[in-house]
């Protein structure tokens, strides 16, 4: 009698399981064909940097130990094709001048100050750049989002609010997976993608025993070349109360040919 | 019990070899015990004291976690009220503040990240014996000279010679870039490698204002008469230094490792005693047994003219004692001489093997002997107590000696 309860049981599950199966089938098959979830990230990566990207910008530091925030202002030649950046501090008046040069792997600085050159060894790519919630592996590291994560589409989520209640937004959310062997330092980082023009939103970076560590919002987004590129970075660590970085773009012009010239340890040294 | 005592110290005679045997063999126990106990507790009073006064003093201020997470977020404000309060404190010997950063250190195409110590020279040679570790140049100058020491090991991989700019470079305080030219004054052999191939010394003041720190510094290091006298220290300090930001740590808080490596050391060695206190006491019971078996019928003639069994328990029992205090003394007499002179005369071991103790622990290789009340007293103590243990038996077998079986034995 027992015995032909559970097995009762047991096939009202099988056939409860089995119903709802069915009903994701259709719910799925009744809306567009999901894209590649590689091709997102990839779309959102051309949105953020196209094949070149030179940008006039200021980063503002927001920290507990800041009576005021601190402000820098930089210019950059991204050559995401050639794997290389450049980017030149103009102020502070301190430090008016600074240069990095990234050549993959590989960074260096200049200090007109000292007028020294300085190359970045690889165990100090985790320090902060400038102070920032940045770190010096941002700075290298960025195009390997691509390269060195498999993207996995989660969901597809609605009503999503942007940095400064912009939107309501639908957006893909993908997961970046490294590869096994990859050099990165992230467990995984999950990325809020805008679907209509491929503008990401949000990033959250998880460390390797998974636990979030910080977030990027993206925010103010402008149309630029039919490219609708969010001008507003906000980086928030959130292992410590009270501390951001935003970046905010003042101009930013895609796909220029860059002279070879600018990415030089001579350009370093050169006074604007 | 008078009668019993003078029995007893008879028999004892009455087989000399024997019993000295079983005497020697106690002394030998004893004279061990004290010298390896006294061994252990000078050598490790050095490593602490070496460890202490190599870095970290035995009792250090700093801000509140500064243990879990050594960064420039943790701080203590350096003034001179703090000064005045370390200076009229009893029990501190010396006292030192310290800025501990970090930065990147460049030499042409070699950039190493270091460690950046700023310290007050004057101050620091009272606290720690790092100004006379320097093996070329000198150590760093004034406030204001923008000179660093580097250990042998970091100034060889930078390439640096006395007398060259780098260029150290960080992020100050104030999240600003930090950067500047600092001259090599000198070079230090410091016994820890990681400190050797990573340690730069500035000036404090030179410290404080690259890493746009104004008054804060990341620790004070006191150093107190003695190792021993750390937690009073310790307490008063914390007395008379209150608040939720400040941390008063003891060197065991600061050197966990160090404790580790002494309770480890000590365990080894109790167990090493234990076992040779044990194969003595084995040593005695077969003594005392044999001595027993051999006196039955003594004991059955004593138990035949009315002797009482409890009185022949006792007899042989006080028997026993007294070989074992007979030994005690002798040992303790050979032992406390001899610990009292090695005292005074350490063995240095500058041998190829005993370099890696040094390179590990930052000690020196030397044995040293430490004489504590503890030691001679506790030693007694162990020795007289497993001793009465293993006498039980023998008293026991002693007392129920049946006298018609025993007179017909031989």
């Amino acid at each position: 009698m027992n015995a032909l309860r559970i097995v009762g049981t047991a096939l009202g599950v099988l056939w409860l399981a089995a119903t709802t199966a069915v009903a994701d089938v259709a719910a799925a098959a009744s809306e567009a064909p999901l894209p590649d979830a590689r091709e997102i990230a990839r779309r959102a990566e051309d949105v953020l940097r196209g094949a070149s990207a030179y940008t006039d910008g200021e980063m503002t530091i927001v920290s507990p130990r800041l009576p005021a925030p601190r402000t820098v202002r930089f210019r950059s030649w991204d050559d995401r094709g050639g794997d290389r950046s450049f980017i030149r501090i103009l102020a502070p008046a301190k430090d008016r001048g600074t240069g990095f040069l990234k050549i993959f792997p590989n960074l260096w600085t200049y200090i007109p100050r000292v007028e020294r050159t300085m190359r970045i060894p690889p165990s100090m790519m985790l320090q902060s750049w400038m102070g920032s919630d940045f770190t010096n592996d941002d700075l290298v590291r960025q195009s390997s989002q691509l390269d060195d994560y498999d993207h996995v589409l989660l969901r597809v989520e609605e009503g999503f609010q942007g940095l400064g209640g912009a939107g309501p937004y639908r957006a893909y959310v993908v997961e970046y997976r490294p590869h096994e062997d990859a050099p990165v330092v992230w467990g995984r980082i999950v990325t809020w993608i805008e679907v209509v023009h491929a503008s990401p939103l949000r990033q959250e970076f998880y460390d390797e025993d998974d636990v979030k560590l910080r977030r990027m919002d993206f925010g103010d987004i402008r149309e630029v070349d039919g490219r609708f590129v969010p001008h507003l970075w906000v980086m928030t660590p959130l292992e410590k109360q009270g501390y951001e970085t935003r970046i905010q773009i003042h101009e930013i012009r895609f796909d220029e040919k860059f002279d070879d010239s600018i990415f030089t340890t001579r350009n370093l040294k050169r006074r604007d | 019990m008078r009668l019993i005592l003078r029995l007893a110290w008879r028999n004892v005679w009455r087989n000399p070899h024997r019993t000295g045997l079983t005497v020697a063999a106690t002394v030998f126990a004893v004279l061990l015990v004290v010298v390896f106990v006294a061994m252990a507790a000078g050598v490790h009073d050095k490593m602490i004291e070496d460890s202490v006064r190599l870095s970290s003093g035995h009792v250090t201020i700093a801000g509140a976690g500064y243990l879990e997470e050594r960064t420039l977020e943790k701080f203590v404000h350096f003034d001179p009220k703090l000064a005045r309060e370390l200076d009229t404190t009893p029990g501190v010997v010396g006292w030192a503040p310290r800025v501990v950063g970090f930065g990147l250190l460049s030499n042409g195409p070699e950039t190493h990240g270091i460690a950046v110590l700023g310290v007050d020279p004057a101050r620091e040679s009272a606290v720690t014996t790092l100004p006379g570790r320097v093996t070329e140049g000198r150590f760093v100058g004034g406030a204001g000279s923008h000179e660093i020491v580097l250990g042998e090991r970091l100034a060889r991989s930078l390439h640096a010679q006395l007398g060259e700019q780098l260029l150290l470079y960080s992020v100050a305080y104030s999240l600003e870039m930090a950067y500047d030219l600092f001259t090599v004054v000198g070079t230090m052999k410091l016994p820890d490698p990681a400190m050797d191939r990573g340690l730069g010394v500035v000036n404090l003041r030179d410290a404080q204002s690259f890493f746009v720190y104004g008054d804060r510094v990341s620790e004070v290091a006191i150093l107190a008469r003695s190792a021993d006298e750390t937690s009073v220290v310790q307490a008063k300090l914390e007395r008379e230094i209150p608040g939720k930001d400040v941390a008063v740590y003891g060197w065991p808080q600061v050197m966990p490792e160090l404790v580790q490596f002494i309770f480890l050391d000590d365990a080894s060695m109790y167990i090493m005693l234990v076992i040779l206190v044990v194969v003595v006491a084995f040593g005695i019971l077969n003594t005392l047994l044999m001595s027993v078996l051999e006196r039955k019928r003594e004991f059955g003639v004593a138990l035949a003219v009315g002797l009482r069994p409890k009185a022949i328990f006792s007899l042989v029992y006080v028997e026993s004692m007294l070989l074992a205090a007979v030994g005690l003394a002798i040992g303790l007499g050979l032992a406390l001489p001899l610990v009292l002179w090695l005292v005074g005369h350490p063995i240095d071991l500058h041998s190829e093997a005993m370099r890696a103790m040094v390179e590990l622990l930052g000690v020196e290789p030397q044995i040293v002997w430490k004489l504590k009340v503890m030691n001679p007293v506790g030693s007694a103590i162990t020795i007289f107590a497993v001793a009465a243990i293993a006498a039980l038996y023998p008293a026991f077998k002693a007392s129920r000696a049946r006298p018609v079986d025993a007179l017909r034995s031989i």
